[in-house]
């Protein structure tokens, strides 16, 4: 599943639907709204190019590391500390594959699909600067 | 004769430009010729896009037509009249 939503998402379910026959090691990666003196944030994207560049990315992953099972669910909307932004789940025959893989892409996503992330502080508001 | 492209601006730059907006350019345009009557119709904003000679800032990333236009020399890439034009700084999803 490759998608950008509003929606929470529930980690057990998405995991244990990536447990199939030929996969030995699941991967993953759950990103979430830290408490680092902010209330909340926007995340803002791009939606129909973010969600073609997310298949893109999970495609070469599969090709690069050949695992066998990518999913990447990014929300957007407002979200509060302690809220889900991202999750990536990479399903392999072996680990090692599947943690270099769960790695670039959320390389990938950070450097690449265009969203963005907009903080509330006390004092007002700030984007969240890219280019890495 | 001139016609229009239709543009749309992410994250900081659509808080100074606005999510959509239409833009009258001669023909043939570029991104250039966009950018710049970008810039024109908000001259407040324009150094958020243009450098101080007038040039598109390296950081802005643009498409057109939903695909990234980049190098040297995409200042010159072709905008045809119904285009759809995106501009967005640097990415920071994840």
């Amino acid at each position: 599943m490759i998608k950008v939503t509003r929606d929470d998402f529930d980690l057990s379910d998405i995991i244990a639907a990536a447990q199939q026959g030929n996969i030995g090691a699941i991967v993953s990666f759950h990103g979430i709204v830290r408490d680092d003196g902010i209330e909340g944030m926007d995340v803002e994207a791009f939606e129909e190019v973010a969600e073609k560049d997310l298949q893109a990315i999970a495609a070469e992953a599969e090709t690069r590391f050949g695992v066998a099972h990518v999913d990447i669910i990014h929300r957007v909307g407002h979200l509060s500390v302690g809220d889900s932004i991202v999750l990536i789940v990479v399903g392999a025959s072996h680990r090692k594959a599947a943690f270099l893989a769960c790695e670039y892409i959320i390389d990938r996503i950070k450097e690449y699909v265009p969203i963005w992330k907009k903080e509330y502080t006390h004092e007002g508001t700030r984007w969240v600067q890219g280019g890495h | 004769m001139d016609d229009t492209v239709h543009v749309r601006a992410f994250a900081r730059f659509r808080e100074v430009f606005g999510d959509n907006l239409e833009v009258r350019v001669a023909v043939p345009a570029t991104v250039r010729s966009v950018v710049q009557e970008i810039a024109r119709m908000n001259p407040s904003g324009a150094h958020e896009i243009l450098d101080g000679e007038g040039n598109l800032r390296k950081s802005v990333i643009v498409l057109v037509n939903r695909e990234r236009i980049a190098g040297n020399g995409r200042e010159d890439y072709p905008v045809r009249p119904g285009d759809e034009v995106a501009l967005y700084p640097p990415v920071a999803g994840g």
